[in-house]
């Protein structure tokens, strides 16, 4: 151990000591503080820990969450970053202020795909979790094969690490590398010939750049997918999600490998999340029966990027969006709701929510009219876009209530006709609700 | 529905990356108020267009991996949409779709890559920058102002018979230069605005659908486009 290392280790220690002790916060300046002192401090820090990367544009959060709950039915000690914190001086703080380890402690990362090499140039993990690569804020990153090509630059550092993928992503297919790979997912459908929507990103073979088909889908371009011109398709699942029994806007009932899962969050897109909990679990040598009580434990809930609080006599889910892909996948949540339910969408364009807004033209909002709702919101710094958006997707005027101030927000909500209330929102637009509602007392001040 | 419009959203299934498809959306909204419906199909790989069928056609911008695939088949595609651009068929390219009706523009190696020369513009590349941002433009015949998002890494300078959509007020255009962004030739517009470009500039929009409607319906009176205003704040309970 050098002397920068350990300086730099007590230095990071002491500002979160002082942050935590008289802000109430310190999530990345002990992590920055420490890094300036000593740019490899992330190796002296994480020497003694077995790692699991968990990296991709969607479902990071949740998958890292699900994974810590089933790890931890096996193993007492599993140090992670709290939500948000998944850029390098977010890490490097969570291994600064990380409970005294004892033999071999575990550490479950979830990593920004931009700085896995940040993290893999100072550790080796044991396993990466691939969840998906889907178009997300394209006006900071790229494009979805850039996004992939930024992780494997770091999984380059660890070439013997086992790689733990969503298998019905075409993208974690297309390149060969040296790794072990274990693949993951949905298996319970019947095998037809499809094609995806036109309007889907990625649909492309890798081989021989024919459009691919699938013989069954489950949304965006995942799924079994196969190319009839060269061959190329799906590889093998280790973990299948084998039927699938029912869905509800805060449930999911499944099967992987024969295992009975329940689920107490809803949502498609939460099940792949699940799924890959599952595999780091079963690669991890945790029970099927064991992860299966992780899943369904209630006591600790995990909402990942969705909220309920109660307003009035209204209970409403607010949920953060930011690409086309995640609110598709909202609207299709939504549609399992069997009780009436209205609607809000609040749009922001500053830098954390996307400075582009094209996107919401891709989201397809046009399933909305199909799902019976009596009234919509439109709102936030851009509703302008939004409420267009709405108009065009066939939500009438008369049912619709425009909100460019989140300020009036709460009272809006409670003129609403249903009880049951979702709100979907970008990053900063609901960072201005959630002020908005706690200065009322209607949650807790805290960031989401 | 009185009036109906036949669009090919040219390469649909690859070239869909900014929100493209609300261009035909936005469009088809708009063609309500005068009774239209429009019809779309995806025309791409190893399909067919048939400039005698369209009464409008959509090139929206990809990804730099998909743009160099649909390069290479566009050029089968060469003849039918020139004939159908220069027989006044209205267009609307954005982004890659715009570069792309130009002769050639540099791909993400600094390879060349080639459009179909439909129209006379060409397209450089910048090294390690990318225009991004909100853009502002004036279009001189109509003296309307549009609104858009860019993000791209091409500049674009026009050539023969072609004028800009519009010129810049605020952003950098088709090469941060000139001034000049985007594209009129006959009723062809090109453009890098992500928005997309008709659903954020109402005016273009009916401008454009406008014009499909005439070319296939001269004897018919559109003007009811004209009188139409959508406004965004008819809904606010308390006005911002």
């Amino acid at each position: 151990m050098s002397i920068n290392s350990l300086l730099a280790t007590w230095t990071g220690k002491s500002a979160y000591w002082f942050l935590h002790t008289f802000r109430g916060g310190g999530s990345s300046l002990p992590g920055k503080l420490a890094l300036k002192l000593d740019p490899a401090i992330l190796k002296h820090l994480a020497r003694n820990y077995e790692v699991i990367v968990i990296t991709g544009t969607n479902g990071k959060t949740l998958t890292t969450a699900l994974t810590v709950k089933v790890l931890r039915e096996q193993y007492p000690d599993i140090l992670t970053n709290p939500t948000g914190s998944n850029m390098k001086q977010g890490i490097v703080t969570t291994f600064l202020t990380a409970p005294k380890a004892h033999q071999k402690p575990l550490a479950v990362l979830e990593v920004d795909e931009a700085n896995v090499i940040m993290v893999t140039k100072y550790i080796t993990p044991k396993a990466f979790v691939f969840t998906n690569i889907f178009r997300d804020q394209m006006d900071r990153y790229g494009e979805i094969y850039t996004t992939y090509q930024k992780i494997l630059d770091g999984v380059a550092l660890a070439p013997d690490a086992t790689i733990i993928a969503n298998g019905d992503l075409p993208l974690f297919n297309s390149k060969k590398l040296p790794n072990p790979i274990l693949y993951y997912g949905f298996d319970y459908q019947a095998a037809g010939d499809e094609h995806a929507p036109a309007n889907t990103d990625g649909l492309l073979c890798p081989n021989c750049q024919h459009i691919l088909h699938y013989r069954s889908r489950t949304y965006s371009n995942m799924g079994d997918y196969f190319c009839p011109h060269c061959g190329f398709e799906r590889p093998q699942l280790t973990y299948k999600l084998n039927a699938l029994t029912e869905m509800t806007p805060t449930s999911s009932d499944f099967e992987i490998n024969g295992q009975a899962l329940h689920l107490n969050i809803g949502g498609q897109y939460n099940i792949y999340n699940a799924l890959a909990a599952f595999a780091v679990g079963r690669f991890m040598d945790v029970r099927p029966a064991k992860i299966a009580h992780a899943l369904s434990d209630n006591d600790e809930q995990v909402f990942g990027r969705q909220e309920i609080f109660h307003v009035g006599d209204k209970d409403v889910t607010l949920i953060l969006v930011k690409n086309p892909v995640g609110l598709n996948q909202v609207l299709q949540m939504i549609s399992t709701d069997e009780r009436p339910f209205s609607f809000a969408a609040l749009l922001n364009a500053n830098y954390a929510d996307g400075i582009d807004t094209s996107w919401i033209w891709d989201g397809d909002f046009e399933k909305l009219p199909e799902l019976n709702i009596p009234a919509f919101i439109s709102g936030g710094e851009r509703y302008r876009d939004i409420t267009f958006r709405l108009k065009v997707a066939g939500v009438s005027e008369d049912q619709l209530t425009v909100i460019p101030d989140l300020t009036n927000m709460t009272a809006a909500i409670q003129n609403l006709p249903t009880k049951q209330v979702y709100v979907v929102a970008t990053y900063t637009a609901m960072l201005q609700l959630r002020k908005q509602l706690a200065s009322q007392g209607i949650i807790d001040g805290g960031m989401a | 529905m009185t009036y109906t419009l036949n669009a090919a959203h040219l390469y649909g299934d690859l070239m869909n990356t900014y929100g493209d498809i609300g261009n035909i959306l936005a469009m088809r909204y708009y063609a309500k108020a005068v009774d239209a419906t429009i019809n779309v199909d995806l025309v791409s790989l190893d399909d067919e267009f048939d400039p005698d069928t369209y009464d409008f056609a959509l090139f929206g911008g990809g990804q730099d991996y998909e743009q160099t695939i649909v390069s290479k088949d566009l050029q089968t595609k060469k003849a039918a949409l020139t004939a159908y651009i220069e027989a006044g068929g209205p267009c609307l390219a954005i982004c890659g779709g715009f570069q792309m009706l130009g002769h050639y523009y540099i791909g993400a190696n600094g390879e060349k890559i080639a459009g179909i020369g439909a129209l006379d513009h060409y397209t450089l590349s910048q090294d390690n920058h990318r225009f991004i941002g909100n853009i502002t433009i004036k279009n001189a015949e109509t003296g309307q102002t549009y609104y858009g998002f860019e993000n791209h890494n091409g500049t674009t300078f026009l050539g023969k018979g072609e004028r800009p959509l519009g010129e810049v007020l605020q952003g950098n255009g088709n090469n941060g230069q000139d001034k000049s962004e985007g594209v009129i030739y006959k009723n062809t517009f090109g453009s890098y605005f992500h928005g997309p470009i008709l659903a954020r500039n109402e005016a273009l929009a009916k401008r454009i659908l406008k014009l499909a409607l005439q070319r296939k319906y001269p004897d018919a009176d559109f003007s009811a486009l004209d009188e139409l205003h959508e406004d965004l704040t008819k809904n606010v309970v308390i006005k911002p």
